[in-house]
């Protein structure tokens, strides 16, 4: 049977009609492959049963014949300590949990609205409320001003200005404009601000807590949310919408009978990817968090801090638990991701 | 259920779309709305559908001023040019979803989803996804779905532009006869004349914005209002020539024109159907021009001919034969000229 051009083209033909030599090569290139993906794995699992002598005595690899394999990492964990590493467990689930909900939910109604409507915030206006911001930061920092006070005759300025000046700015901004600023929050390093994030939670007295960590993770994951689901909105066609409309349908029903199902598969990926990047940060946690709201990257980094030395097997064992929940949300999630969602929907 | 437009008019900004559009739908009427793209049409139905908001002016349907109403409370259906069905919705799924939200009962829903598919002979493909769909079944699920609550209104917005040519003269007869059977309401909007004439009781032609004639399809090609609709309308385009009115004749270069009228206007435009004009012996036209081309089309011949400057389309008997520039005559009979007003456009008319 031979192949149209566009098959030649695009469509690779698959293994099983190659040639036996090429074949070979095929399947030992895959082959080689997989190991190098799974082999960390295989690796952390066998060393969360090593002893510590079996660890430092040189590279073994299988166990019952290289090695005999032991629960006392797994015991330490889970008899001993087993408060620790649950609560941080719990902690971790909650604060990732908790962050990804609200910044999937706030980030994706944050890009519908920019997806569909028009907004032109005055230049001007920004520019006032900006230097408004400024002055009152000055009179509350250098001269001693009560805050609630300065806060409350600056906005009231701002307001009484901008609602008398305001229709004099022609130069306003656009959609792109407040896309940008959104993506713009992620381009500095987190380093940068995480300083003056610790000395914010500070003085409203919420270091350590999980709703510091939450608030700071769902924050931080915004502009990624908005961005891929921006994009995801823009290419569901605004026909559908109006065409629901005069179905009969309000406004949240259009939203919740068209565009959710058609953006299902992008609310999936950006979930599994914000839920993921929460799961493993580490930086942020590390300033906000000292032992009641402690998370796993913590409880990880800690295994190497100790005075005995690199914990090998106690840092595997949290390692693999920690893959699990990723693992479970990677599955349950990927039944949403499917491909071609949207064909048929408008003549292509 | 009738549909009135009082000095309807559209603004984006400085620009104005739209420039007091009033009309009167009938019931039961199947009105088009015809024009160029940017002439408004388009702008003026979803008005009407409640997609854009009105700057000026009033919309009412079937007696009710509707001009701040949202789309789903005005009772009208709208079949899109893109179909814009339901990619996640089964064919079944997509022609209920408006019964559905109106909570009807999943047996009476049934019953009506089946009734429409098999008026539209979709009955076979009712489990189907729009992707598995050819071009013309999916218009007809957009047909199925827009007909299946009864409206008060279809608005229709170029429905077959995306069609196959052959595909879309059945569609045009299938949506003619489908209209007659239900007697609702229709407005649609198209730029192709041939659908606008074929389809319309009325046609409405829209030329920047500005409502330039309305009427059925026999008085808008036989008694155009003005020089646009005249040149509009028809295939080929009315011939025209420019020239000045002097003594009943109308004067372009050295052939001159009996118009037997009145000479209200200096510079005026002479029009000439294509179908109107004769090809005859040098001596015995009216007019005397050369031969540019002339193409076999079927059932006739178009000859296209040089005026002095001017070119000029003629239909002739489809055995007409000629050479390149060989001397020919047209005539034609003087009850047949149109004469417009060349500053305004406006048509004069012989008192």
């Amino acid at each position: 049977m031979s192949r149209t051009l566009k098959q030649k083209l695009f469509e690779p033909p698959s293994i099983r009609q190659m040639a036996p030599g090429t074949k070979i090569i095929v399947y030992s290139i895959l082959l080689l492959w997989t190991l190098f993906v799974l082999f960390p794995i295989y690796w952390v699992f066998i060393t969360s049963f090593k002893t510590a002598v079996d660890v430092n005595a040189g590279p073994v690899f299988l166990p019952f014949i290289d090695f005999q394999p032991s629960l006392h990492a797994w015991k330490e964990l889970f008899v001993f300590d087993y408060k620790d590493t649950l609560k941080a467990y719990s902690n971790s689930l909650i604060i990732a949990l908790s962050s990804t909900i609200a910044s999937v939910l706030i980030g994706s109604m944050a890009a519908y609205a920019l997806a569909r409507f028009e907004y032109k915030p005055k230049f001007g206006v920004i520019l006032m409320f900006v230097i408004m911001m400024i002055i009152v930061f000055f009179a509350v920092g250098r001269y001693g001003v009560d805050w609630r006070l300065s806060c409350a005759v600056g906005v009231a300025i701002f307001v009484f200005l901008a609602r008398a000046l305001g229709h004099h700015f022609t130069k306003h901004l656009s959609n792109g404009d407040i896309l940008f600023w959104m993506i713009s929050q992620r381009i500095l390093a987190p380093i940068v601000v995480v300083v003056p994030i610790y000395l914010m939670f500070q003085q409203v007295r919420l270091l350590d807590t999980h709703l510091a960590i939450i608030l700071t993770y769902t924050v931080v994951n915004l502009p990624i949310v908005i961005w891929l689901m921006y994009d995801f909105f823009r290419s569901i066609p605004y026909d559908l919408e109006e065409s629901a409309q005069l179905d009969g349908a309000t406004r949240l029903g259009v939203f919740w009978d068209i565009v959710l199902p058609l953006s299902r598969t992008g609310l999936a990926a950006t979930t599994l990817l914000v839920m993921i990047l929460a799961w493993n940060e580490y930086l942020l946690a590390l300033f906000l968090s000292t032992s009641k709201a402690q998370t796993m990257p913590i409880l990880v980094a800690a295994m190497n801090a100790g005075e005995r030395g690199i914990l090998w097997w106690s840092m595997s064992v949290v390692i693999i638990v920690m893959i699990i929940p990723v693992i479970v949300l990677a599955i349950v999630l990927q039944r949403y991701i499917s491909k071609g969602l949207l064909l048929g929907a408008v003549k292509g | 259920m009738t549909v009135v437009l009082d000095a309807v008019s559209k603004s984006f900004g400085a620009v104005k779309v739209l420039h007091d559009l009033s009309l009167e739908v009938q019931d039961g009427e199947f009105l088009v709305l015809l024009g160029a793209s940017g002439s408004g049409k388009s702008t003026a139905l979803r008005m009407i559908a409640g997609l854009e908001t009105v700057s000026q002016g009033q919309i009412s349907i079937s007696g009710r001023d509707v001009t701040e109403e949202l789309p789903k409370n005005r009772d009208v259906a709208m079949v899109f040019q893109s179909y814009a069905l339901y990619p996640h919705k089964t064919v079944a799924e997509n022609i209920g979803y408006p019964l559905k939200i109106r909570r009807l009962n999943r047996i009476d829903m049934e019953a009506q989803v089946r009734d429409v598919a098999s008026q539209v002979q979709l009955d076979e493909l009712l489990e189907r996804y729009p992707r598995e769909l050819s071009g013309g079944q999916r218009q007809r699920v957009a047909l199925a779905r827009a007909m299946v609550r009864r409206p008060a209104v279809f608005l229709m917005d170029e429905p077959l532009s995306n069609l196959d040519a052959k595909l879309r003269g059945h569609m045009r007869a299938e949506l003619k006869h489908m209209q007659h059977e239900l007697g609702i309401t229709t407005i649609y909007v198209t730029h192709d004349q041939v659908e606008a004439m074929t389809l319309a009781h009325r046609v409405a032609l829209l030329e920047g914005g500005k409502l330039q004639q309305l009427a059925t399809p026999r008085t808008i090609y036989e008694d155009p209002a003005n020089l646009f609709v005249a040149q509009f309308i028809g295939s080929p385009p009315m011939n025209v020539a420019h020239g000045t009115l002097d003594a009943g004749t109308f004067i372009s270069g050295e052939n001159r024109v009996a118009t037997g009228g009145n000479d209200t206007v200096k510079n005026a435009v002479i029009g000439l159907r294509a179908e109107d004009c004769r090809v005859v012996a040098p001596e015995d036209g009216d007019i005397k021009a050369r031969l540019f081309a002339n193409e076999l089309i079927g059932d006739h011949t178009l000859v296209t001919a040089k005026v002095g400057e001017d070119m000029l389309s003629i239909k002739a008997h489809k055995d007409f034969e000629a050479s390149f520039d060989q001397p020919i005559g047209i005539a034609f009979d003087s009850e047949k000229i149109y004469l417009f007003d060349k500053d305004t456009g406006a048509r004069i008319r012989n008192v």
